[in-house]
């Protein structure tokens, strides 16, 4: 490192240690010579995936975001042209019926109880007119009054031309996001920042929006405003619930990225180029999922995936056991690509009690026979190939220990490549094993997250030493790595570690990450 | 007009402030019974009964989840309000608003400008901090709420916040408020052993021969040595005297021998003892012998006495009197014969210790960093961020936004009850270490932009064990 003589001492005797200007946008340079933006590990060689958010920020811009993207498609593309036709639809709710299977949910909870207080995170969607439409906990019923209250002091504020943001009081807060026609209230116990629950408040945004379209939500209150759109979303309030869940517990979430499952990359290679091969007029999206991971993503030229649509898929898909069945033909919008129409996606198994879940996804509602077949032709291609044995084989172990990185006192990380929109983490250790601990370990990656990610004071990197565990984030213009060390771990060995796991993911990166993604 | 000359219009930091009890007009139409106070007093009186109703919401709303702990702030994309319930029912609800919170984006086209809110850009605990530092400023001077509702009833409770938070408004500076608001510590003069027992033996005497003195608090150069009061009352006595009182009567010492600033010093040469609260002029036989009275805690309640601040050039010695005793000039006079010499002794004592101790420490190297300490237990502050406490604005050396950052390592530190270590590296290069400890929390700035993790544990480790070498601190 470098010597004593070499560190610059700037004087204090000039007034202010005030920066010349803020360095907001720039990030330092990658810590191992050779890693710059662009080629830290994980990042893809041709080009991106899926449209992932550069940062965390551009979650707030997103109205502004989502009005040019609109206009964009309005232009241009064809591909919108086509959805657009498909708004009116009407059959949604049979078709929803059909395929999954609405698994009652046992609500009935006292809502003025003490147990019903005291749930670390309370989520609730209300219209603007103040109709209760969802509620994580307890029955929408039961709540009328308290939502009707939420929207009065939403309008309230509304009134003097402002905008209500939260409520703080000791260890409690409240946080209110509005997205017209919708209003979304989040309540927590956790030390979560309001940023982080505007985040997740979105997220469960998205998903109603990803069931009914925008256009129809905005369709619908403009004819009835009293509108109760509990009657539309009917048997879907799992798909929230379970998100909340995730919400809770994947760092992908948080990190606006996916992770994927280890592969060799020939055998990838293999698998995607098989994908790529099974092409059809109107399929847009291959996506090949194992579990929660991503095996292959194939797209169409110039259309791009945004994560939280994807991730919007991951929950669809890991929230029903039904596409087990069979195939499965859902609507589904994909709102960060285009809030104003859905797309069709054939939902499968490659096998029946495979992990292999692939999603096709095709912006015609009649496609169904072709997607169909698409799959047939893939299946037959992909089974001729000694990549489908490694693909079968890996899925034996879908992660990895952090001993494998073999740095002591190394307890978890996680790590993102940002141009890639890719993560790799590996498996909790013991200490993380229960849900418990599991989610504290997540609450301390999410703190970590926001405070370097703060809105006006953002930080390059974070160092937390604390009883229960010692933890580093650091934050360049290529990478995310956030990692944990026991309490015995010094800041010399975190310092070493850095350097360590960076190589250390370079060499694996062929394995962990997806390098050459393919379009048709 | 060219636009670059259109006047730009100054928003004072203060929005609004106002005291309301929910329970006073409890019917529809009498809602304008609730506000007690309303700053500034001129806005209209639907809008005065708008705004404490929202607040009224806000609270009621935020029992339905947490019945026991009350909403303390609000945030809106404009600004913040800050709640604080001090008595049962009584409110005191703050809206600070900087101009910093606000940017404005010109537009092409002679579209008016966007304007940009910045959300973020007030921190909860500093400003939570603050309300609660005015109600204790006004229970220092007037003691509590209840007790104005016991002697005259609403009427009296108004008149007495009128005249109080008026004035003392006014002389707030929440743009420079900062971390040192939410610690509300004391800073203690450091001091040799020797010299210590002489004030201490300084305090007895006085004490002895004016029987009526209760306690006595004795400063140096705005810094504290020696109190016999209750810690939270010293606290707020500490902020009243080196924010308001010493600042206002600063100037006559500075002043030259002739100067008219000073007569008292121009008629007694014995000493430089003078009266900062009380007679200006022992000699004038118009002199009043009014002394501030103040509210101070008891075992099982509060006891009023009158606070006589008595000062010769840097030692200052607050010398406290049960308000049932009417001051005299004969008492006063006794005072100022006996104290005014022996406060003049002390002084220039104390300050010859001073700055022997400085030499012997050596000529002082600019250090590579700055500090903030504090110490939850015996409330002692020291930082050296801050260059001095005046009664307009509290300077400060580093870039706001590091201040705020510290500000964000403090919550971090609040949330849980153990000990803790926070290094973070902002976007401008400094480093910033946050460090707690038992009741102690330390926090330095260092300016080494190419120093790694390892490097700046090894300077804070270093400044610890020389400026702090009897503290444990988390390694």
């Amino acid at each position: 490192m470098d010597g004593q003589a070499l560190r610059p001492t700037a004087s204090w005797e000039n007034g202010t240690l005030a920066p010349v200007d803020r360095l907001r946008a720039e990030r330092a340079d990658s810590p191992t010579p050779g890693l710059v933006e662009g080629t830290e590990p994980g990042a893809g060689q041709k080009s991106a995936m899926f449209v992932h958010a550069q940062s965390f920020e551009d979650l707030t811009a997103e109205a502004e975001e989502e009005a040019r993207r609109d206009d964009e498609l309005d232009k241009s593309g064809e591909c919108a042209e086509e959805l657009k036709v498909l708004v009116g639809e009407k059959t949604i709710e049979e078709q929803r019926n059909n395929s999954i299977s609405s698994e009652s949910r046992s609500k009935e909870e006292d809502v003025s109880s003490e147990a019903w207080r005291s749930h670390r995170k309370h989520v609730f969607v209300l219209s603007e007119a103040g109709k209760p439409i969802y509620t994580r906990y307890g029955t929408e019923e039961a709540l009328s009054s308290t939502m009707g209250v939420m929207m009065a002091l939403v309008s309230f504020v509304e009134a003097e031309k402002n905008i209500i943001r939260s409520i703080h009081a000791d260890g409690c807060k409240v946080v209110f996001l509005t997205k017209s026609p919708l209003v979304l209230v989040g309540v927590s116990r956790t030390c979560q920042s309001d940023k982080e629950l505007l985040r997740e408040l979105q997220y469960i945004y998205y998903q109603i929006v990803s069931l009914l379209t925008l256009t129809q939500l905005n369709h619908i209150f403009q004819h009835k405003q009293n509108y109760d759109l509990r009657r539309l979303l009917a048997g879907s309030e799992y798909l929230t619930d379970n998100l909340l869940h995730r919400l809770d517990r994947d760092p992908g979430l948080l990190l606006s990225a996916v992770t994927c499952l280890p592969l060799a990359s020939s055998a990838r290679d293999v698998v995607s180029s098989s994908l790529q091969a099974a092409k059809a007029k109107n399929l847009v999206f291959s996506i090949l999922l194992a579990g929660d991971r991503l095996v292959t993503l194939v797209r169409k030229k110039d259309q791009f995936l945004h994560h939280i649509d994807l991730h919007l898929v991951f929950n669809l898909v890991g929230s029903s056991s039904s596409f087990r069945e069979g195939e499965g033909w859902t609507p589904i919008c994909l709102p960060k690509f285009n809030t104003a129409g859905f797309f069709h996606a054939h939902i499968s198994y490659l096998e029946p009690a495979s992990e292999l879940c692939l999603i096709l996804v095709s912006t015609d509602r009649e496609d169904f026979f072709n997607m169909s077949d698409c799959k047939q032709r893939f299946l037959e291609r992909l089974s001729k190939r000694s990549a489908y044995q490694a693909l079968k084989e890996a899925l034996k172990c879908p992660t990895y220990s952090v001993a494998q990185v073999g740095i002591p006192e190394l307890r978890h990380f996680l790590y993102k490549s940002k141009s890639s929109g890719l993560y790799t983490s590996p498996e909790f250790p013991e200490v993380y094993h229960s849900d418990e601990e599991q989610e504290r370990l997540m609450g301390l990656y999410q703190d970590l997250h926001s405070c370097l990610h703060h809105p006006t004071r953002p930080l390059r990197s974070f160092y937390r030493c604390s009883e229960t565990e010692n933890l580093l984030a650091w934050v360049t213009s290529g990478f995310e790595l956030y990692l944990c060390f026991s309490p015995l771990g010094t800041k010399a060995l975190a310092v070493s570690a850095v350097n360590k796991l960076l190589k250390w993911i370079r060499k694996e990166e062929d394995r962990l990450f997806i390098l050459s993604p393919l379009t048709y | 007009m060219a636009s670059g000359m259109q006047e730009k219009q100054y928003t004072p930091s203060l929005l609004s402030f106002f005291i309301y009890n929910p329970t006073f007009g409890p019917r529809e139409g009498e809602e304008e019974k609730k506000i007690l106070f309303y700053h500034p007093s001129e806005v209209e009186k639907n809008e005065k009964i708008r705004n404490v109703g929202l607040c009224e919401a806000i609270v009621q709303f935020t029992r339905t989840f947490c019945p026991t702990k009350p909403a303390k702030s609000l945030h809106t994309q404009k600004n913040r309000q800050f709640f604080f319930e001090p008595e049962d029912n009584f409110w005191i609800v703050m809206v600070p608003w900087f101009e910093t919170q606000c940017i404005e984006k010109p537009n092409k086209d002679g579209k008016p400008p966007t304007i940009e809110y910045q959300e973020e850009e007030i921190l909860d605990t500093v400003y939570g901090a603050v309300v609660r530092q005015c109600y204790s400023m006004y229970k220092l001077f007037n003691g509590t709420f209840g007790r104005a509702m016991e002697a005259g009833g609403v009427e009296l409770l108004t008149q007495k916040l009128e005249k109080f938070f008026y004035r003392y408004l006014q002389t707030l500076h929440l743009q420079s408020c900062d971390l040192l608001d939410v610690f509300g510590g004391i800073s203690f003069f450091p001091l040799d052993k020797m010299t210590y027992l002489k004030i201490q033996s300084f305090v007895n005497k006085v004490e002895e021969s004016l029987s009526l003195i209760k306690y006595t608090a004795f400063l140096y150069n705005d810094q504290l040595i020696w109190s016999g009061l209750e810690q939270d009352d010293m606290r707020i006595l500490y902020k009243y005297l080196t924010t308001s009182l010493f600042p206002r009567h600063s100037e006559p010492e500075l002043a030259g021998r002739d100067s008219p600033l000073r007569p008292e010093v121009a008629g007694n040469l014995l000493h430089y003892g003078r009266f900062l609260t009380g007679p200006t002029n022992l000699k004038d036989p118009e002199a009043k012998f009014r002394f501030p009275k103040i509210f101070v805690s008891t075992g099982d309640g509060y006891e009023e006495l009158h606070l006589i601040v008595y000062k010769a050039m840097s030692a200052a010695a607050c010398f406290m009197i049960s308000a049932s005793v009417e001051l005299t000039r004969e008492f006063c006079e006794q005072l100022d014969g006996l104290v005014g010499p022996q406060l003049t002794l002390l002084a220039s004592d104390i300050c010859e210790q001073f700055t022997i101790n400085r030499r012997i420490s050596g000529p002082e190297k600019e250090p590579q960093f700055k500090f903030i300490y504090f110490n939850h237990m015996n409330l002692a502050e020291k930082s050296t961020i801050h260059m001095r406490k005046t009664a307009s604005v509290c300077l400060t050396s580093v870039h706001p936004d590091l201040m705020k950052i510290l500000g964000d390592i403090n919550c971090d530190f609040a949330r849980v009850d153990e000990d803790e270590e926070i290094i973070v590296k902002a976007m401008t290069d400094y480093w910033v270490v946050g460090k707690k400890s038992d009741q102690r929390e330390l926090y330095v700035i260092l300016n080494q932009k190419n120093a790694n993790l390892i490097e700046v544990n090894e300077e804070v480790k270093r400044l610890c064990a020389t400026q702090f070498n009897n503290i444990f601190f988390l390694d």
